[in-house]
């Protein structure tokens, strides 16, 4: 397990708080935070008995921090209902094991509640609420579990980044193939037919480049060498996608493009033979995600990145196909965690895909409208979109530990 | 060196995507690569730890009425209009929620949200980590259009929360006017007052986002009886005869909204209209004092009405000269705005000046004042006021009201759990 320092010197103790023991007949639904006397602020009561509950309600404070009513549970399906009535310094509460986040809720600021519901096996956990005076009870889990065990969280994270290693496999063989094309042409004698190569290629690049950038440290710096731009090395040194698009869309020749596509292609080649089948830990998806659309904030929105052929939209749609397909490797994990946090990004990401396709156009080689085009306020309005996405997003690189 | 310059480093990727995975492939080792920020994040300390007692005191966040009103007027404003980029009610009762939590720490000088994990952004941006809140107040209000059909809330919309009307003058430009919601936040430290909008900004993405922000560097009216009158960027003082804070009477009879409203969420609330007005101080500047003075009816040096010796000496709006023309301009600033010449309409200023630097058509200083005015009905004082002088003050010949927005600002928060505009939503 990856070191994950939370604040330490707070002793994860339990405090004997046990205020009496309530049966499960709580909800398993996710609720979205609601203010108090809109939602039930118990879980649920039952028959007393010797079994231990399903549900616990904590109780939040300025003064006291959060205070659980229970803090022996039964194994099997946890729901938690959270108030926060005074404590201005506490958003969000978690659930624990070890110091990996089994379950959460966020966005909980005083005077809001809110459930999830966490399935746990048996054994110690801690209700985390960072922020709060006393940020830590231990809830010690007894029985065996009847529903799916936590243990397949583990399973999940791998499964996704299995799957995205598939995918940035998937890319690579893509890049290699599209950019021995676009050498081919750029050798020949057909500018049109060069350009709609160099269009094709694009993509692939822009879907993984945060693989590229990670090899940055072994001597030769391979995102440089296949995607710098003009002002970001010296000029005898300048290779790559951009070198090329400026004799095709601004040069309008061929002269001298040959040997730059076979450079690019040796590239994207040593690319392919140091990444692939690369094994990924979850919080690199996370923090890849965020990179591309930090690429997109960064660059794209600003045209500097298609200077020549003013194709920005193409490549901010593959940053964007490919953050989400990190992400959508996360997802089934994540789910499980804070389904809120999941619906939000998966509901934003489809507001940036909306306000993308606002753009497309199917006359133009590379399916969007030029970035000329874009109007100050539309790119405000997709400057928001990609930011409303990054908020959510960049908190799962610390939820996606392994 | 006679070498060329290197270009500028290509950007690096500050996040660890990959990093392991890479340097393995390399023969590195991933160890303490820990990335940019981590430092500074654990570097945040415990909350509650930041040097209290700056020169002005705490103003509490909780009360019948929103601080930033009848408090005293701070020197440094920030302040922000933003668009709801959503329909969801739900989403923006949580971001009125997270501003009510984040207010709160603020103002006691404290982070927001709680001490930060290595592995996520900080709930803090950070800047104002050492510094006291300087009297931070923050102060929330909600725009007509708030009260479209988009949250479905047209029946809570106040009548008096009516669009101002064009002026004769007006060279309004949307980019700096209207708005959604606003957030003012008010403090005797810039960056302290700027840290709340940015935090502000950062818990609506998704939610709102920025229209646009004035930030303003010297209050330009007293709200107490204890401060000076300042000038404003003309150097004249203005606003002597403001509405001061501690006059419970007069805020009652003139800024806070009774139990006569039409919307009872607004009880104990009052409206603001917010003004961008230039000042075209390259022409000012070249101005006689005569003429300076006579436009504003006051000695620019003492401030006193030109119809007495000290700052405030009553204003004898009928007094004539020997030849019988009248001592104070007919179209005179002092005498245009004066309560005695409008039927006795007063409003509370709290207005700053502020610089957006030079106009890049002109060359010339893009200057003025952010004119801030609480009350209790803009139909009845904003706008009738606004209407005389936008025909008649002597002063228009060197403004140009460049925005423009009305907020209704709901009363104060009740204690913790409470949350700006909870009446209204709820």
């Amino acid at each position: 397990m990856k070191s994950y320092p939370r604040r330490v010197g707070v002793a994860a103790l339990a405090l004997a708080l046990a205020q009496g023991l309530t049966a499960c007949t709580g909800s398993a639904a996710d609720t979205p935070a609601t203010e108090p006397g809109t939602a039930g602020s118990r879980a649920g009561s039952g028959p007393g008995g010797s079994s231990a509950p399903h549900a616990v309600n904590v109780m939040v404070t300025a003064d006291q921090g959060c205070v659980p009513d229970t803090t022996h549970l039964a194994a099997g399906p946890l729901t938690v209902t959270v108030t926060n009535r005074d404590a201005a310094a506490v958003s969000e509460i978690e659930v624990l094991s070890g110091e990996r986040i089994v379950g959460e809720k966020e966005n909980l600021p005083p005077g809001f509640n809110g459930t999830f519901t966490v399935s746990l096996t048996a054994g110690t956990y801690t209700l985390y609420c960072p922020g709060a005076p006393h940020e830590r009870s231990a809830l010690t889990v007894t029985g065996t579990a009847t529903g799916a065990a936590d243990s397949s969280l583990t399973a999940l994270w791998q499964r996704g980044t299995v799957q995205y290693g598939r995918y940035v496999d998937t890319q690579l063989d893509s890049l290699v193939e599209t950019t021995t094309a676009l050498a081919r042409t750029l050798h020949g004698g057909d500018l049109d037919a060069a350009r709609a190569a160099y269009l094709a290629a694009r993509p692939a690049y822009e879907k993984i480049e945060p693989v590229a950038e990670s090899f940055a440290t072994g001597g030769t710096d391979l995102d440089a060498a296949i995607d710098a731009r003009m002002d970001e090395v010296p000029a005898a040194r300048w290779t790559g996608f951009h070198a090329i698009e400026k004799g095709l869309f601004a040069d309008g020749r061929l002269t001298g493009l040959g040997r730059l596509g076979d450079g690019l292609v040796r590239d994207v080649r040593r690319l392919r033979e140091l990444a692939a089948h690369l094994r990924y830990q979850p919080f690199e998806l996370a923090n890849g995600a965020q990179e591309l659309l930090d690429e997109v904030a960064r660059s794209k929105i600003t045209g500097e990145e298609e200077r020549y052929s003013h194709t920005d939209l193409l490549d901010v749609q593959a940053n964007v196909e490919g953050a989400e397909q990190a992400f959508a490797a996360l997802q089934p994990a994540l789910v499980r965690i804070d389904p809120t946090l999941t619906g939000t990004i998966t509901s934003r990401f489809a507001a940036l895909h909306t306000v993308l396709d606002r753009y497309r156009d199917a006359r133009d080689p590379s399916g969007f409208v030029r970035f000329g085009q874009v109007t100050a306020p539309d790119k405000r309005a997709l400057s928001a979109a990609v930011t409303a996405v990054q908020e959510p997003l960049s908190r799962v690189a610390s939820k996606a530990t392994s | 060196m006679s070498t060329a310059p290197e270009p500028a480093a290509r950007p690096r990727s500050r996040r660890r995507f990959l990093g392991g995975a890479a340097a393995g492939i390399a023969g590195l080792t991933a160890a303490g690569a820990t990335g940019f920020g981590l430092a500074d994040a654990t570097d945040l300390g415990p909350t509650g730890t930041r040097p209290r007692g700056g020169v002005r005191a705490e103003v509490p966040l909780y009360g019948p009425h929103q601080p930033g009103i009848a408090t005293p007027a701070q020197d440094r404003l920030a302040f922000a209009a933003f668009d709801l980029t959503t329909t969801d009610r739900a989403a923006v009762q949580i971001m009125l929620g997270l501003w009510a939590a984040a207010a709160q720490q603020l103002v006691r000088g404290r982070p927001v949200g709680g001490d930060p994990a290595p592995e996520a952004p900080p709930p803090d941006t950070g800047e104002a980590l050492d510094l006291a809140p300087a009297g931070l107040t923050v102060t929330v209000g909600f725009g007509p259009s708030f009260f479209d059909e988009r949250l479905g809330l047209a029946g809570r919309r106040p009548a008096a929360l009516a669009e101002l009307p064009p002026f004769a003058g007006d060279r309004l430009q949307p980019a700096r006017s209207g708005g959604d919601l606003c957030v003012q936040a008010c403090s005797d430290d810039p960056v302290v007052a700027f840290h709340v909008l940015r935090n502000f900004a950062r818990s609506a993405r998704g939610t709102a986002v920025l229209r646009w922000t004035q930030l303003g560097f010297g209050r330009t009216s007293t709200t107490s009886r204890t401060e000076d009158t300042p000038r404003n960027l003309m150097g004249f003082k203005d606003g002597t005869n403001n509405i001061r804070g501690v006059d419970a009477p007069a805020m009652d009879a003139h800024v806070w909204v009774g139990t006569e409203t039409d919307q009872p969420w607004l009880a104990g609330g009052c409206y603001l209209v917010a003004r961008r007005i230039r000042m075209l101080l390259e022409s000012w500047d070249a101005d006689s004092l005569a003429d300076q003075e006579r436009v504003f009816g006051r000695a620019k040096t003492s401030g006193a009405p030109l119809t007495g010796r000290g700052e405030f000496d009553p204003v004898r709006l009928d007094a004539r000269k020997p030849d019988g023309t009248p001592v104070i301009d007919p179209h005179a600033h002092i005498r245009l705005a004066a309560p005695a010449t409008n039927g006795g309409l007063r409003i509370l200023r709290r207005g700053y000046s502020y610089t957006d630097g030079v106009d890049p058509d002109t060359g010339l200083l893009d200057a003025g004042l952010f004119f801030l005015a609480y009350q209790q009905d803009p139909r009845r004082q904003f706008v009738p006021l606004q209407q005389r002088l936008a025909t008649r003050d002597n002063l228009n010949e060197y403004l140009r009201h460049t925005g423009s927005a009305v907020f209704a600002m709901p009363p104060g928060l009740s204690g913790p759990g409470d949350w700006f505009g909870r009446q209204l939503l709820r």
